[in-house]
């Protein structure tokens, strides 16, 4: 196991390395000039550039261009942003764990609703069920989110008027932002209207992650549903009837967690779409997270934000998807057979 | 004079006919398929059968609801957006944006896919090892976000979007058909095969191919959907096709002025998307189904 960590620690490193080369060729494609493109300065005093130029390695080769350049960004120093002149790592932390939040309580609703809803499909003999739960996955697969979005903004939040539709929090409310998270903020704000600010937010929270949590539902509704068939056929679940064991034991205790298994690697290859459906998202309900700052920074050309953002996201997919295929290998014993002498 | 049957015994289907059979058993796959044949026929020749031009703006009907509504005329059948333009015929027009372009990107991005990741998938050791990492990479950055990265170095458009998600979907196909020749090659026919003789092309023509056929026909069907989904929400970003364009995701973005009083220019548009990837789904779901027992 020591070894095969330490081979996904190189993986990781690989990848970020790759992902490095990646921003800084196309940092240099970006139809600004160099400095500019790298240190989001419009315009340097002399000493200002300088700096830049010093701090870049502007007048040496290009492999110690891109070594200064890996330097800066892993010290945090992502330059400042065009528009709002402050630091891009300050936006960054700011606009970080709203995103966390929602992709959370939405990858939540997702798992929660999915996998009951999957083993009613697998175990379930009626036809009519199985055929009602796959035409409504499949549809929910096709649906294109932003679409979705609008569509459930124009009837809860407009003809209904049940739920707002965009932002995170009334502006009425003052919270003090301590871990970023606003479900926790309000929760650790001792001041009146607490359980208000908390109710507020939940009222929030439930349009944008429903739009985001169609995608991972049918998902995972037909991963768990496939799991389970495949389970449910093989001879320890024969077994087990066999012993007179009752049959939601069977199905909780004997199919269910090894039916997770494959869920769990279909999700590390989810989160790419699943983070550009969030995106889409966050635009549409005006969410301050870090796909809506995004999408603003390529309106304004705001090349400093579009690289640290495309950074940050991507690293965290990554991180994600080694640490998903960490924690499946460690699940499934079976799979570590084929680990030596393959890549 | 007829040709009289000799033998008696059953003929034994190909393997294509067998798939057939099995895909044509399911009448939802049936229906899928008439409906991506039609998106086909709409996307070379939608323009021709338009009523109207996609630019075209009757000032006497701006915002008109569809026929079906009190005030709607039969003219304007799905109703006319604020400029008085005629959304059925920019649904005809668009068909080829949205639903064309998709394809031309899955095809390059397949020819592509299938070239490295057969290359990659026949070595082994390092050099594939390298090749795979460097595709984790251009994997780990989604659709959306490499489409941003594009249009910061070239600015939005259309074709700025075929290379966004062309991008995006190459290492998709790539590692799906690395991973199938790779353990294509560990089994015991390829070494018969070494056995007799045959150099390392004809292995990989010959032997190993015919077994990858099915993989990337349904990773085809997969990227199909999300390469028009992609496409849709690029242009509803405003970094894809831009505005008088009649592409269908920017045909919801150019109705969101009017989404409260005329919602018809952003459903009809959205439906229309829906129904194009729910027919490429359908028959995704069909062909899957008829090659997995195969497969197994």
């Amino acid at each position: 196991m020591g070894r095969y960590l330490i081979r996904r620690l190189n993986l990781f490193l690989a990848t970020t390395l790759a992902l490095f080369i990646i921003l800084f060729v196309a940092t240099r494609w970006f139809p600004a000039d160099l400095s500019y493109a790298l240190s989001g300065v419009a315009l340097p005093t002399t000493q200002q550039q300088l700096q830049i130029e010093q701090d870049y390695a502007l007048h040496s080769n290009v492999i110690s261009q891109f070594l200064a350049y890996v330097t800066e960004r892993l010290s945090g120093n992502f330059g400042i942003s065009v528009t709002s002149r402050q630091s891009v790592l300050n936006e960054l932390a700011g606009v970080l764990p709203p995103s966390f939040e929602l992709a959370f309580v939405a990858g939540i609703i997702a798992l929660l609703c999915g996998i009951p809803l999957g083993m009613l499909s697998a175990l379930s003999r009626s036809k009519m069920v199985q055929k009602t739960i796959m035409a409504a996955t499949l549809t929910g697969y096709s649906i294109p989110v932003f679409w979705l979005g609008l569509l459930l903004s124009l009837w809860f939040g407009i003809e209904l008027g049940l739920l707002p539709i965009s932002g995170q929090i009334n502006l009425l409310y003052q919270i003090p932002k301590v871990t970023g998270f606003m479900l926790f903020d309000t929760l650790l704000y001792n001041g009146d209207y607490k359980w208000n600010a908390f109710a507020d937010v939940l009222a929030h929270i439930i349009l944008p992650a429903c739009t985001l949590a169609v995608l991972p539902f049918t998902v995972v509704v037909r991963i768990t549903r496939a799991a389970m068939l495949n389970v449910m056929n093989q001879t320890y679940i024969r077994a087990a009837e066999a012993r007179g064991l009752p049959y939601h034991t069977i199905v909780l205790k004997h199919a269910l967690p090894n039916a997770l298994i494959p869920l769990l690697k279909h999700l590390g290859l989810m989160l790419g779409p699943f983070a550009s459906y969030a995106i889409v998202v966050e635009v549409i309900f005006s969410w301050p997270g870090v796909g809506a700052w995004l999408v603003s920074g390529i309106y304004q050309r705001d090349y400093t934000v579009i690289q640290a953002g495309i950074f940050a996201v991507a690293l965290v997919i990554i991180f994600f998807s080694i640490l998903i295929e960490v924690l499946y290998t460690a699940a499934n014993p079976m799979s570590r057979k084929e680990m030596y002498g393959t890549n | 004079m007829g040709r009289t049957k000799l033998y008696l015994d059953d003929d034994i289907p190909s393997h294509s006919k067998r798939v057939w059979r099995l895909f044509a058993a399911k009448p939802q796959a049936l229906i899928g398929l008439w409906g991506v044949v039609i998106l086909l026929l709409l996307s070379c020749f939608g323009p021709y059968i338009a009523p109207y031009a996609a630019e075209y703006q009757d000032q006497s009907a701006l915002l008109m609801p569809p026929s079906w509504s009190n005030q709607g005329a039969v003219s304007h059948f799905l109703g006319t957006d604020d400029l008085g333009r005629d959304i059925f015929s920019r649904l005809l027009h668009g068909a080829q944006y949205t639903f064309g372009v998709a394809l031309l990107v899955v095809i390059s991005a397949l020819f592509a896919g299938v070239i490295i990741g057969s290359i990659s998938g026949m070595m082994r050791g390092l050099k594939s090892s390298i090749l795979g990492h460097l595709l984790d990479a251009l994997l780990s950055i989604p659709s959306l976000l490499m489409a941003i990265l594009v249009v910061a170095v070239t600015g939005p458009g259309l074709s700025n979007v075929f290379w966004a998600v062309g991008i995006s979907l190459t290492p998709q196909f790539v590692r799906s058909i690395h991973q199938t020749v790779h353990d294509e090659l560990q089994k015991e026919y390829v070494t018969a095969a070494t056995l007799d003789g045959a150099n390392p092309l004809q292995i990989f023509w010959y032997v190993i191919m015919p077994n990858v056929w099915d993989t990337v026909i349904i990773q085809t069907t997969l990227a199909m959907s999300a390469a028009i989904l992609d496409i849709a929400a690029l242009g509803f970003l405003n970094l894809g096709a831009q505005a008088p364009m009649p592409e269908w995701g920017s045909m919801i973005m150019q109705g969101l002025d009017n989404f409260l009083f005329a919602p018809w220019t952003v459903t009809i548009p959205g439906i229309s998307i829906l129904l194009s990837v729910l027919a490429v789904n359908l028959v995704g779901d069909g062909l899957r189904s008829a090659l997995a027992p195969m497969r197994n």
